[in-house]
């Protein structure tokens, strides 16, 4: 599991990606963002540095979001909007919220702790075709979810498909990787999940997620995380 | 028929029994019954209406029903131990099943973002509760400087507060409010002061359900035991009261059984059937009270029942076929409960025109000879006291003929003025009496907080991102403003509240930013960053993803259509004065409504006129029909007077108190279709069949005096029969069946009185004319 927990949110020491996320409701409507994140992992497993910034659509495009990740604590989070010329830091105690109003939260884009939650292997099976370990996990404090029962590759170690339950054993939200690409940086090979939708089975809405594209490795500095690239992202990483 | 009549007079106990044995097939099917008391569904699910209420909560990620607790102290509801009760309430409402969770609203569900010169803050409103006076302080400003929860989370005066609960689709709302209301008795009474009210569509509209079944089950038997003591009084015996509730009883169980067999749900409608029933059911009085007189007359049995159905047999036959005709034209209209219920209605009906040929006669041949003779001593014509005063009516009412006429005349201009003033409005909330917990606690929310019922306006924009102009906000804005200037809106929430929230509270809570920006990247990026902060429902509740359609909320204060009409109207003015021209960036614009409010008055127009529309559609065929049945259009325009005069009185008088035409009221009108003819069809049938047996030399004075006397008594007894049954309704808890209850009586009566007065003179006016008597058989 820990490893599962590494593929997934700590694959390499340092990522980019741009995506394209698309918010769809019921009947088709759509809300599409292009963003650019950035991560580097100030130790593995530990604290994490995240820096989101939007290039579409156009009219908050520059909007940035820096998001400094600690395993027992709350995260620090600053953003930054060009229109007014205006940073603040945010404080929110809750990193399950959702992340700019997706069906993902915060935590699922940045990833959990081991210890956040009771994990158990209940069997195997198979999700997207591949063979699997099934998993379930307990949150241990406050949480969303009650319950949540997961899939990951037996090779790889990758999430292919999660089922959030509420308090009442209600299915509540569905997580399934889509699509999964093998990113050959130098020496090593990191199989990524580039394509990801998490449902929300109630409202029937959901977002979907496609990585266009992804780097790993790339020696991002401590100084490209600062509230000082909010104003001033880093051009070498985000055009 | 008079074969079937023979059979069940010389198998009387086999006729019974099959009888008994059908009817127990039909019973058997009870238990699977489903109702359904949501007035939504008395539009078929294709109805536009429907369709785009639907879309809009689905849209903007709606619940369709909310029930509002409403926390009220008169010394403030900001003091620890009321707050600390609000706590615990939303924790365990939170887990009451039927409940949406994740969507309850308090204080310490919903999120406040809050700001000083560097930081943004995201938390509950209240994230624990505030014991000193520098926090209580601290939430009071929070609440009262956040236009988005004053008048929704807390009161102008302070005296009150909400929990705002979302149902999941199918839970019932009286079940989840009898929960509530359990959980409020373990908070009560701790010297607090704090007042719990609950109000919302699906508290009255279950609780209507639950009380319906609950009335029907009490007022029904009541009714029942009273008809049965009265006719146990005018005919002295219990097998004719056995037989005429009997045949009642068979009617309603075949015809409830059929539909529910049918899997067909009860509505609120056909839950009124039985009454129906059991009032169309009560013509078989005229074949005791014919049987009566014939008995006392030949003293044979056997014979006085043939020759009793011999006579009201096609009048029995005229009127059932009328009255089965025009229930089953109300399945013509679109309103699918109506349909059912003018089906089930007109099924019944067959069936008791079945009972009077088969079930009625076996029972009468059953009754001891000896014992009738005793019984029926009375029931002569020049002896009885009542036929004597009947006849007596009848010879004022002709000697007076134009006075009578005069009189009624009048009465009708009365009702017409009346009937010009009835207003079309259903109001389910005032469907509880006064002091009920439903209207107290509706009353109150509305008073403190922004007002119970729900509109919905769509601005729609031609282009994606068109809800992102300023343009478009300030429109919207306008348009708020101009709503909240009638009084019967509360309070109104939108797009642009929550851009100039975020606007404010990006620049460290001052209230001079509290304005919508200047430029439309200014409003992506504060929309993208409101995102961040609040939970997705938030924002989704007022835009939807394509930002092409904003959502305006109206919480208006009443449950009446005219609340909703005024908001159509204003929305019509500000529209042809400010709406936008549209540009390249917004595309036109549009606004339309949608949501409960909204609803109930396209409800009321739909259904009550469509109601309204379908009872003139089967005056029209009960007309028709009865000029066919008489083979003489006169005949047949004259039998319809004392319906329409009767409608047109009661009408009047609704119209005269202030009573709203609402769907009680309705019902009212078709029953009336059903009952009001009966008396004129019988009374002219009887007549000419008594002129063809004394021939065409007698006087025609004493003919008619002899029908208001001998027939005539059978429709008296059958009127007040009728009306004291349902009298006892005036004692139900729900208004409607008070008003069902007192109309009835009325119409029963009047439609009694019409046709023994108003008849004879016009069939005398008729029939005296020289063509009128060469047409006579």
């Amino acid at each position: 599991m820990q490893r599962s927990l590494l593929a997934f949110y700590y694959g390499g020491s340092d990522t980019k990606i741009r995506a394209r996320m698309d918010l769809i409701d019921r009947s088709g409507g759509r809300r599409t963002r292009v963003l650019t994140m950035l991560r580097r992992d100030e130790s593995e497993g530990a604290n994490q540095r995240l820096f989101i910034y939007f290039h579409e659509p156009s009219d908050v495009r520059g909007v940035s979001l820096l998001v400094w990740k600690y395993p027992a604590k709350d995260d620090d989070r600053w953003i930054y909007m060009p229109a007014m010329d205006l940073e603040r830091r945010v404080s929110a105690n809750d990193r399950q919220s959702s992340f700019v109003g997706s069906d993902f939260t915060y935590e699922d884009v940045s990833g959990r702790d081991l210890g956040d939650e009771r994990h158990r292997l209940v069997g195997e099976g198979s999700a997207g075709g591949r063979a699997c370990y099934q998993i379930e996990s307990t949150p241990v404090g406050a949480s969303s979810y009650a319950r949540r029962v997961w899939w990951i590759d037996k090779q790889n170690y990758l999430p292919l498909k999660e089922e959030y339950y509420d308090r009442r054993g209600g299915l509540v939200r569905v997580f399934s990787a889509d699509e999964v690409r093998s990113i050959a940086t130098g020496s090593h090979t990191y199989p990524t999940v580039t394509k990801r939708t998490m449902k929300d089975v109630r409202t029937g809405r959901r977002t979907e997620v496609t990585f266009t594209d992804v780097k790993y490795d790339l020696g991002l500095r401590a100084a490209d995380f600062t509230e000082r690239s909010l104003r001033r992202p880093p051009a070498a990483w985000i055009r | 028929m008079l074969k079937l009549v023979e059979l069940a007079t010389t198998r009387p106990k086999l006729v019974i029994a099959v009888v008994l044995l059908v009817t127990g097939l039909f019973m058997s099917q009870f238990p699977k019954v489903k109702t359904d008391t949501d007035p939504k569904h008395m539009l078929p699910a294709t109805s536009a209406v429907r369709v785009y209420n639907d879309a809009v909560e689905e849209h903007f990620q709606l619940h369709a029903d909310w029930i509002v607790l409403g926390i009220v102290n008169a010394k403030g509801v900001l003091n620890p131990t009321t707050l600390a009760k609000v706590a615990r309430l939303t924790n365990a409402i939170v887990g009451l099943p039927g409940v949406v969770p994740e969507d309850v609203i308090s204080f310490t569900t919903a999120d406040n973002v809050l700001a000083d010169e560097a930081n943004l803050y995201v938390k509950p409103v209240m994230a624990e509760v505030p014991q000193t006076g520098p926090e209580l302080a601290a939430l009071r400003r929070a609440l009262i400087e956040n236009p988005l929860l004053m008048d929704r989370l807390y009161s102008r005066d302070g005296q009150a507060t909400a929990i705002y609960i979302p149902l999941a689709t199918n839970a019932n709302g009286k079940i989840i409010a009898d929960q509530i209301r359990g959980l409020l008795r373990k908070a009560d009474d701790d010297g607090s002061g704090d007042e719990f009210h609950l109000a919302g569509d699906p508290v009255a509209r279950d609780s209507f359900g639950a009380e319906m079944s609950k009335q029907m089950g009490i007022f029904s038997p009541i009714a029942g035991a009273i008809m049965f003591a009265a006719l146990l009084l005018m005919f002295r015996s219990l097998v004719p009261v056995i037989a005429c509730m009997g045949v009642s009883m068979v009617c309603v169980i075949w015809a409830m059984g059929g539909t529910i067999g049918l899997g067909i749900p009860i509505h609120i409608m056909s839950s009124m059937s039985p009454v129906f029933l059991m009032a169309i059911s009560t013509d078989t009085v005229h074949i005791f009270n014919e049987f009566y007189f014939r008995f006392r007359e030949t003293a044979d049995k056997r014979r006085a029942i043939l020759d009793s159905l011999r006579v009201v047999g096609r009048p029995l036959i005229y009127t059932d076929l009328t009255t089965a005709a025009a229930f089953a034209s109300l399945a013509v209209g679109d309103i699918i409960p109506v349909r059912v219920f003018g089906l089930l209605v007109a099924f019944g009906t067959l069936v008791l025109l079945l009972m009077s040929f088969t079930l009625t006669p076996a029972l009468l041949s059953l009754m001891n000879a000896d014992r009738l003779a005793a019984l029926t001593r009375h029931e002569d014509m020049a002896e009885g006291s009542s036929a004597r005063w009947l006849s007596g009516l009848a010879r004022f009412s002709l000697r007076y003929g134009k006075a009578v006429v005069a009189g009624g005349l009048l009465l009708v201009l009365v009702s017409l003025i009346g009937v010009s003033r009835i207003r079309v409005n259903n109001n389910l909330v005032q469907w509880f009496k006064p002091h009920s917990d439903i209207r107290v606690g509706d009353a109150v929310l509305n008073r403190e907080l922004g007002g119970t019922a729900t509109a919905y306006l769509v601005v729609q924009g031609g282009q994606p991102d068109a809800m992102q102009q300023p343009e478009v906000l300030s429109f919207i804005e306008g348009l708020q403003r101009e709503l909240e200037k009638s009084p019967l809106v509360g309070k109104t929430t939108s797009l642009a509240d929550v851009v100039k929230r975020v606007s404010r509270v990006m620049h460290a809570d001052d209230p001079r930013y509290e304005v919508i920006p200047d430029s439309a990247d200014a409003v992506a990026q504060y929309l993208l960053l409101f995102s961040m902060a609040a939970k997705p429902r938030d924002l989704n509740n007022f835009v939807d993803y394509p930002m092409q359609q904003a959502n305006l909320w109206v919480q208006l204060k009443t449950w009446d259509a005219v609340g909703m009409q005024q908001v159509q109207q204003i929305v019509e003015q500000y529209k042809s004065r400010a709406l936008p021209a549209g540009s390249g960036k917004t595309g036109s614009l549009s606004i339309r409504a949608a949501g409960i409010a909204y609803f109930n008055l396209v409800w009321n127009q739909a259904v009550l006129w469509g109601m309204l529309y379908g009872f003139i559609v089967s005056c029209v065929l009960v007309l028709f029909l009865m000029s066919a049945c008489f083979r003489c259009p006169t005949l047949g325009v004259i039998a319809g007077l004392p319906l329409l005069f009767t409608i047109l009185v009661i009408y009047g008088l609704v119209g005269f108190i202030g009573k709203d035409f609402d769907m009680p009221i309705a019902v009212l009108s078709t029953l009336s279709l059903g009952l009001a003819t009966d008396f004129a069809v019988h009374f002219i049938d009887r007549y000419r069949q008594r002129r063809a047996e004394v021939g065409p030399e007698a006087c025609m004075d004493s003919v008619l005096a002899w029908t208001v006397a001998r027939p005539g008594k059978g429709i008296v007894r059958n009127a007040v029969l009728f009306a004291l049954g349902f009298s006892a309704m005036l004692f139900a808890a729900l208004t409607p069946y008070i008003t069902v209850g007192l109309f009835m009586a009325a119409i029963m009566l009047l439609s009694a009185l019409a046709t023994l007065t108003l008849l004879p003179i016009l069939v005398k006016a008729v029939r005296s004319r020289p063509h009128g008597r060469q047409r006579e058989r």
